[in-house]
């Protein structure tokens, strides 16, 4: 690639980028006051979230388990799990994420920490979660990598 | 600039007409068309195997399902 | 693919060396969750809270995490990054299947397309100006939208490229890159549809 080698073309470039928000599909900008409140408690640590709900719908598809069954197994309420499922930020209950982890043999406090009941500061847990995340999806029959990613999220979690 | 290998390649004439077709109305080389191709393949592929359909919607709204693989 | 590239640092004033490449890896996406998010969020909550603050607000458009991993491993899919100190500075994923130009004397033609682009929240003024900091480095952005394009003509689309620009940068891509704004895309939240064909590409990237 035969990439641009003149001071002024760079010196120009950067001046124009300056000037404006010029990412596509991360920083977004708006002139909305509304979500300025959304922005202001927006979590620091999303992935983490994202890790426990793709955690908990792994290992629910794991066992072959429909919501409904696994709600009745760990005796939560169907559509706080159903919203735990479909929205990232729905924060759920302290005692949902702790039935829900007993139900499917999951570290307690690992799940707490990652649903943002619990809040510790571990760099490897975040990277661990990120790992996770994009190495599984949310639906569909589990799949080979999907389970090697499962097995070994659900070791790292009991191992800290 | 990652390396590349050479490979022949035996087409009909019927094959070798559409590939030059495609060529021109896409103004791509008969080797970026191919290798489009096989990207296509690739995503198509994968996604199907994750159990997803593929499917083609036409003006009206029907859709029809394309079988691949 | 790794080029030794010029970007500008603002500390001295010079054009330093940085490099691009393509061998992008999950750790290079969790440096931007783990390091780069952090410094954006407190860097709204500044902006946020700033009494004479008139800019946009920058807002995080939900990352998806989804089988991010596959991604890298699809030929269709190119992602590449700015290094620059020992540090990532900035990532872009392209696609060159899936879609393709709308303008109507290239309607049909294979095109790259940004699907995302993103400097180091250290490298953005509108960011580090909240937190009382100063921008590390220039001209990131504009280095991986001009890989972008030299990606098109390696690929034998001539240059063409399209993507869908985020409302604060619709005046970046059409005035200054010179791109042509196509319409609205109903499919992708209404964002505006902006287009290079093989001469526009051309001029950006003899500077003309």
């Amino acid at each position: 690639m035969k990439f641009n080698t003149d001071r002024k073309w760079l010196e120009r470039r950067a001046e124009q980028e300056d000037r404006h928000f010029i990412s596509v599909g991360g920083l977004i900008s708006t002139l909305d006051p509304t979500c300025q409140a959304e922005i202001v408690n927006m979590p620091t640590v999303e992935t983490t979230k994202t890790a426990f709900v793709r955690l908990l719908q792994l290992t629910r598809r794991e066992r072959r388990l429909s919501s409904e069954k696994l709600a009745e197994i760990a005796d939560v309420d169907l559509a706080e799990l159903l919203k735990i499922e479909m929205d990232e930020t729905f924060t759920p209950g302290l005692r949902t994420v702790h039935q829900l982890a007993v139900a499917l043999n999951l570290p307690v406090k690992k799940m707490m920490v990652l649903a943002g009941l619990l809040q510790i500061k571990d760099p490897h847990l975040q990277q661990a979660s990120v790992r996770f995340a994009a190495r599984s999806e949310p639906v569909g029959s589990v799949s080979p990598e999907e389970h090697a990613a499962l097995e070994e999220y659900v070791k790292f979690l009991n191992e800290r | 600039m990652n390396p590349k290998r050479t490979m022949t390649l035996n087409l009909t004439d019927q094959e070798m007409s559409v590939l030059e077709e495609l060529s021109i109305q896409k103004d791509l080389s008969k080797t970026a068309l191919l290798r489009q191709a096989l990207r296509l393949y690739q995503i198509v592929d994968a996604r199907i195997s994750r159990g997803e359909k593929f499917f083609f919607e036409d003006p009206d709204k029907q859709k029809a399902e394309l079988m691949v693989l | 693919m790794r080029e030794t590239i010029q970007i500008l640092d603002c500390h001295s004033g010079q054009a330093v060396a940085a490099e691009i490449f393509d061998e992008i890896t999950l750790e290079h996406f969790i440096e931007t969750q783990a390091i780069w998010r952090p410094v954006v969020l407190d860097a709204v909550r500044a902006l946020a809270k700033s009494p004479n603050q008139t800019t946009l607000i920058p807002r995080h458009f939900h990352w998806d995490w989804t089988r991010k991993e596959a991604e890298l491993k699809m030929l269709a899919l190119k992602f590449f990054g700015l290094s620059c100190d020992g540090r990532l500075q900035g990532i872009m994923k392209v696609d060159t299947v899936v879609r393709s130009c709308r303008l109507p004397e290239q309607q049909g033609k294979p095109l790259v397309y940004i699907d995302y682009i993103e400097t180091a929240p250290w490298n953005i003024k509108q960011l580090m100006e909240p937190l009382g900091k100063r921008q590390q480095y220039r001209g990131v952005g504009s280095r991986l939208f001009e890989a972008a394009v030299l990606q098109s003509e390696e690929e034998d689309f001539k240059g063409r490229l399209g993507l869908h620009s985020l409302p604060g940068a619709e005046t970046f891509y059409i005035k200054e890159c010179g791109m042509t704004p196509v319409g609205r895309d109903p499919h992708k939240q209404n964002l505006l549809w902006c287009e290079f064909t093989p001469e526009q590409a051309r001029r950006y990237l003899a500077g003309d």
